[in-house]
């Protein structure tokens, strides 16, 4: 300002000028800081098939390497369509893809989970209209249903993978036993031998941020019991069997048979008593989670815990396509990665396997992943409703409170029920 | 006379030349205004409308009335959150406004290695909470230290964390560390404007440490202290950070919180209507309670 006056009093041309170029170079100023709100969306006419994909082979110069290749091998066979995959973190993908999908910024095709395909429903374009009848009778009843909801297939599965049941050979030494568990029954029975001689029967993470799809809903259906009623617009897990599965997993809890503090933290696998080699079996990590601490030899892979009947959680990974681009090609993309040769690295380098029939083995003389392979017909996704996770924020917070002794299993389960009926009848 | 009583008025001059010259300053700062408009003033609107539709992040977007303010009333989860926000905010406010007193009083004085103790105080305000929470987590575990130091005094050595009594006053410590070095900044401020001569004063007239705090400290504190407490229980109204890395809401929504319910609708459940509708009801609460405060605290200012 002191400046600004004592300068000489600018001639009348200079005054012009100054009258002229300040408010321009303000307005430019702005225009240029406003300038990264706006950009252009997704032209359906473009010939480049934008994917995102986090990942799932965990070593980047190996999963950098697997898709360089497989675009390099797509765009040879198909002249003017050009393929960028960029790999984003696990951490916050459902928020980044949404803000992208709501601001005409997300990709063409996406990799997403069952768990995450409702919430993207709207968004996506169904398989069938890019999947040949041929490749959808390849694939397997559990890879394909994962990703089916309201009759649409939402993905194209490109993997599949197991929780099976997996227990520490190192401790069954440890109390003499050679019998391992295949019921919840025989897990109940061999818990105070456990304990006594400082061991954990299992592992439970009771933490809310964690997926009930991996802890609660297993013994839900091993009792019996589902999730959703048969129309998903009711809740069925405060049935009888519900409440036995929760009443077996409080008496677990209750008993010392498994760490207390993991109903509420879930600290890094190496903090925990299983990578400690202090639990007997766990459901809720798969072999190669527990391979580095147990070693391959004291790893056995089992069917999943039975009580009504053996069933665990799988998941399945798939390439869904998002609507707004070129879905021709973008389509042909997926057909393209989702050839079992293709997919066939992706699925090998993470230690996962094959979502078609006609795949062929990829572990052979590798016992531990043939038996997890063998147990992939009694896994099952979890619910694919609109609005599972509302439910599962619902639920998880009453089963801790179970497990907490504030509430007995009964009436953690009613009230999650009578929240989340009324939720879902609005 | 009229000069020392309006200094302000001083160098204001008027006239064309003076016009031009604030036209010219307004150009300036036009672009950091509609950045303002943009990414504050704008979105804060938008919130508002959003609060009277079922917009989701996936698409849709209907007007939908008051119902997403029919629905919050009816919200059990609501009213839980909203408890337990009230609850941490009654046990960090007043315990950052302690500590702030605490450590700015005895900081004030100039003493060998004064700065250095004000330097360290203000550490944890620039230091990452997501960072501090995860030494916290291991701090309040079962075991851990803070266990075994209130093992000494007869409580239990659980972690603090996992207990649904416990889990907000281990939350309330960890804000209450993360900001009373601010606190402090500021109260260290405006006691060093309180003359020199009142405080040797009360000492001639024997006024004892605490008479002199209570009856010439205090008093001069008041704007600053009001002023902290306002930021203060804005700032603990949105607590986030530290919940969702320590307990992740639990155990048992014993520390979920408004913002925790809010984000989980907007970012989990893509419901962002209503999301925005907690937005709007946080706000509202926050203008509340610093209208009340105002009353209460800052009358006179």
């Amino acid at each position: 300002m002191s400046l600004i006056s004592r300068t000489p009093a600018p001639d009348g041309r200079r005054r012009r000028l100054r009258a002229v170029a300040v408010p321009a170079l303000a307005a430019a100023l702005a225009a240029t800081t406003l300038a990264g709100c706006g950009g252009a969306g997704r032209g359906s006419d473009s010939d480049t098939v934008t994917m995102w994909t986090y990942p799932v082979i965990f070593d980047e110069a190996k999963n950098k390497a697997y898709w360089d290749g497989l675009v390099k091998a797509f765009e040879k066979q198909h002249t003017g369509i050009k393929v960028k995959v960029e790999t984003f973190p696990w951490a916050n993908r459902d928020t980044a893809l949404a803000t992208a999908i709501a601001s005409g910024k997300g990709p063409d095709v996406v990799y997403l989970v069952p768990d995450q395909l409702p919430k993207y429903a709207r968004n996506i374009v169904p398989a069938e209209e890019y999947m040949s009848k041929n490749a959808r009778a390849d694939y397997t009843d559990f890879a394909l249903t994962s990703v089916t909801a309201d009759g649409k297939t939402l993905g194209t599965p490109v993997l599949t993978s197991g929780n099976p049941l997996i227990c520490d050979k190192r401790v069954f030494t440890a109390i003499g036993e050679q019998q391992y568990p295949g019921t919840w029954e025989d897990l109940a029975r061999l818990a105070p031998r456990l304990k006594e001689k400082g061991y954990y029967a299992t592992s439970y993470s009771g933490d809310t941020q964690q997926t009930l799809n991996l802890t609660f809903y297993p013994l839900l259906w091993q009792a019996g019991g589902d999730v959703f009623g048969k129309d998903d617009k009711k809740t069925a897990f405060a049935d009888a069997a519900g409440v036995k599965a929760l009443t077996y997993l409080k008496k677990l809890v209750d008993g010392g048979y498994t760490d207390r503090d993991m109903v509420t933290t879930t600290p890094k696998l190496e903090q925990t008593p299983v990578a400690r080699g202090k639990v007997a079996c766990t459901w809720q990590n798969t072999p190669a989670d527990v391979e580095p601490f147990w070693g391959k030899a004291n790893t056995v892979v089992l069917p999943p815990l039975k009580d009504v009947k053996s069933v665990g959680y799988g998941t399945v990974g798939a390439l869904s396509l998002l609507k707004g681009g070129n879905t021709k090609a973008a389509g042909e993309w997926i057909d393209f990665v989702a050839e079992p040769a293709n997919a066939a690295g992706l699925e090998k380098e993470a230690g996962y396997f094959p979502a078609r029939r006609s795949a062929k083995d990829l572990y052979p003389g590798d016992p531990l992943q043939s038996a997890v392979s063998k147990t992939l017909p009694s896994m099952a996704a979890g619910p694919l409703a609109a609005k599972s996770r509302e439910v599962m924020g619902l639920l998880g917070p009453e089963i801790q409170a179970a497990l907490l002794g504030k509430k007995s299993p009964e009436d953690a389960l009613r009230t999650a029920a009578t929240a989340a009926d009324a939720m879902l009848g609005r | 006379m009229a000069v020392v009583a309006e200094p302000g008025r001083r160098g204001r001059r008027s006239g064309p030349q003076a016009r031009r010259e604030a036209r010219i300053g307004l150009l300036f700062v036009l672009p950091c205004f509609l950045l303002f408009l943009a990414f504050r003033f704008g979105p804060g609107i938008a919130g508002v409308l959003m609060s009277f539709t079922d917009y989701s992040l996936t698409g849709g977007g209907h007007f939908i009335g008051l119902d997403n303010f029919i629905r919050l009333w009816h919200d059990p989860l609501f009213w839980s959150s909203l408890k337990v926000t009230v609850l941490y905010t009654v046990m960090a406010v007043p315990g950052t406004l302690l500590a702030s007193v605490a450590l700015a009083l005895l900081t004030r004085r100039a003493f060998r290695g004064a700065k250095l103790f004000r330097s360290v105080f203000f550490l944890p305000v620039v230091t990452s909470l997501v960072l501090a929470a995860t030494v916290f987590v291991w701090i309040f575990s079962t075991g851990g230290p803070w266990a075994t130091f209130v093992s000494w005094l007869g409580l239990s050595d659980s972690g603090w964390l996992g207990d649904d009594v416990f889990v907000l006053p281990a939350l309330a410590i960890v804000g209450v560390w993360s900001r009373f070095g601010y606190g402090m900044l500021i109260l260290l401020a405006r006691m060093q404007d309180i003359p020199r001569e009142l405080e040797e004063a009360a000492l001639t007239d024997g006024a004892g440490p605490w008479q002199r705090f209570r009856y010439l400290v205090l008093p001069q504190l008041r704007p600053a202290l009001f002023f902290l407490a306002v930021l203060e229980t804005t700032s603990s109204f949105q607590v986030f950070d530290a919940i969702y890395t320590m307990t992740g809401g639990g155990p048992a929504n014993a520390s979920y919180t408004l913002v925790f319910q809010l984000y989980d609708a907007g970012f989990k459940y893509f419901d962002l209507g209503y999301a925005a509708t907690i937005g709007v009801a946080l706000f509202v609460l926050t203008l509340v309670v610093a209208l009340v405060q105002r009353l209460v605290i800052g009358k006179d200012q």
